[in-house]
């Protein structure tokens, strides 16, 4: 069994404070995918979020490394996160080289990024699927059904994060939220790029330069990289921030 | 902005509006542009009506795809006479006046910008099925396809072919690598969002590339951006 009692208790009280006194979908998931992966002991953990259509877009994950997002990414056409989101049936693949002929785009690089396992859980509301949670385990192996639970409390808290209960009959409202929480992801991903250009930073390096930035200035991440990229805010002062900080 | 290579897309938005009348059953359909760089105004329609219809939004400064992209969600109205409704008094009885009761704008996106919104007419009154707002949502994220054809020049339409290619190529563009090396493009050659989604399609197609692999060079500092519009071969 992964992750202890302590810590589980602290990340559900963490989550509960942050729903109850209003939070940034971006932030929360990320932090909230950082969690899974620590308390489930996987390597990494991510979120797919369907849009309007039906398609699964990256949302969050627990590392910002551009190639991680990548095979979240590709999973919107193959592999067990796509399968979880069309059944609406958690997927558990303890060994993933064995399943290579079912997925083999997906496979060769989730290999290749060092991911042998793979277990995919619904984001469930109500009676419908809004994407899905997916751990690549460094291990080959399954997950056991304390972990699984968890799992499956922690992607039901991201799908009540991500609707609001007043808008569930609505149809178009939901869709909207939704679209709304991937936009965010969008501009979070393109304030990176500007930061990145600006200082001459990797993707990762300039995802901390936000955080940090958003953190010390008490702004909700994606208000953040909003105004980074309508310039409201420039790319500078973002990166001086970061330096003024590193000197002193 | 340049237009060139403009003939293509205008048939192109012009021939998904007609589509849109066709499969999902409503009157009339058409595409409006309202920002991204762009002059605002009508840029598709599946008919003489409709496109009056959409023109008139921009005469009058109100009208549902206006507030489309102004909210970034759709609004849909299913009875243009109830009572209730009080939105665009002017739009709503030009509207009336040709026989309208329902219209639904859904906004048209390019990378996280709502630069447009398809609209569509109905004589009846009434919901949209869920089949039907399930379509309308796949057109207006087709339609943003020609609107981009229209921003850059020196892609050719007619390369890519039928929706299953659309579809790929919207993939290829709706990836992490792709947002983050907009950004840098936005940053380095100071414009904006679909500008720079602009400038790695054409690269792409120019060298034959996808616009992730072109992405990817950028993200990895293989690939140089120009600061200005006079941007060399080997330049995005």
């Amino acid at each position: 069994m992964a992750g202890d009692i302590d810590d589980v208790i602290a990340t559900f009280v963490g989550l509960a404070s942050r729903l109850a006194r209003g939070y940034d979908v971006v932030d929360l998931l990320d932090t909230l995918t950082a969690d899974c992966a620590r308390l489930l002991d996987v390597g990494s953990a991510g979120l797919l979020l369907a849009d309007g259509l039906g398609e699964l877009h990256v949302l969050a994950a627990s590392s910002p490394d551009t190639r991680i997002l990548e095979l979240y990414q590709l999973q919107a056409r193959q592999g067990p996160c796509i399968e979880c989101f069309r059944t609406g049936a958690a997927v558990s693949v303890p060994d993933l080289a064995a399943e290579a002929e079912r997925w083999p785009v997906f496979t060769e690089s989730a290999l290749a990024g060092g991911f042998v396992s793979v277990h995919a859980l619904p984001m469930r509301l109500i009676d419908r699927t809004l994407g899905t949670l997916g751990l690549f385990g460094s291990t080959v192996g399954s997950l056991n059904d304390y972990d699984l639970t968890l799992g499956q409390a922690l992607a039901d808290v991201a799908s009540a994060a991500l609707v609001q209960q007043t808008v569930l009959d609505d149809r178009a409202a939901v869709v909207a939220q939704l679209q709304g929480a991937l936009n965010s992801r969008i501009v979070v991903e393109q304030a990176k790029g500007i930061v990145a250009q600006r200082g001459d930073l990797d993707m990762v390096e300039a995802y901390h330069v936000l955080r940090r930035y958003a953190r010390d200035n008490n702004l909700r991440f994606s208000d953040l990289a909003r105004a980074v990229t309508t310039r409201e805010l420039s790319a500078q002062t973002v990166l001086d921030h970061t330096e003024k900080r590193r000197r002193s | 902005m340049r237009l060139s290579g403009s003939t293509g897309a205008l048939a192109s938005a012009d021939q998904l509006c007609v589509t849109c009348v066709e499969l999902l059953g409503v009157d009339g359909a058409s595409i409006s542009l309202m920002s991204g760089g762009m002059t605002r105004g009508t840029f598709g329609s599946s008919n003489a009506m409709s496109r009056r219809l959409d023109e008139l939004q921009f005469t009058y400064g109100e009208g549902p795809c206006l507030d489309s992209v102004a909210t970034r969600s759709p609004v849909l109205v299913a009875d243009l006479a109830d009572p209730a409704e009080t939105r665009w008094p002017a739009f709503r009885e030009s509207l009336l006046e040709s026989g309208i009761r329902g219209v639904f704008a859904l906004p048209v996106r390019i990378v996280s910008e709502h630069v447009g919104a398809l609209d569509l007419y109905r004589t009846e009154t009434g919901a949209l099925p869920e089949d039907v707002l399930a379509g309308a949502l796949i057109a207006a994220e087709l339609a943003a396809l020609p609107l981009l054809d229209l921003m850059g020049a020196d892609v050719d339409w007619a390369a890519v072919g039928d929706e299953g290619a659309a579809w790929d190529e919207l993939a290829s563009l709706e990836r992490v690598e792709v947002y983050q090396a907009t950004g840098m493009i936005m940053e380095a050659a100071e414009v904006t969002a679909p500008e720079a989604l602009v400038r790695i399609r054409g690269y792409a197609y120019g060298h034959g590339m996808t616009a992730s692999e072109v992405a990817w060079a950028l993200v990895e500092r293989r690939l140089r951006i120009a600061t200005n519009d006079r941007r060399t071969e080997d330049e995005v």
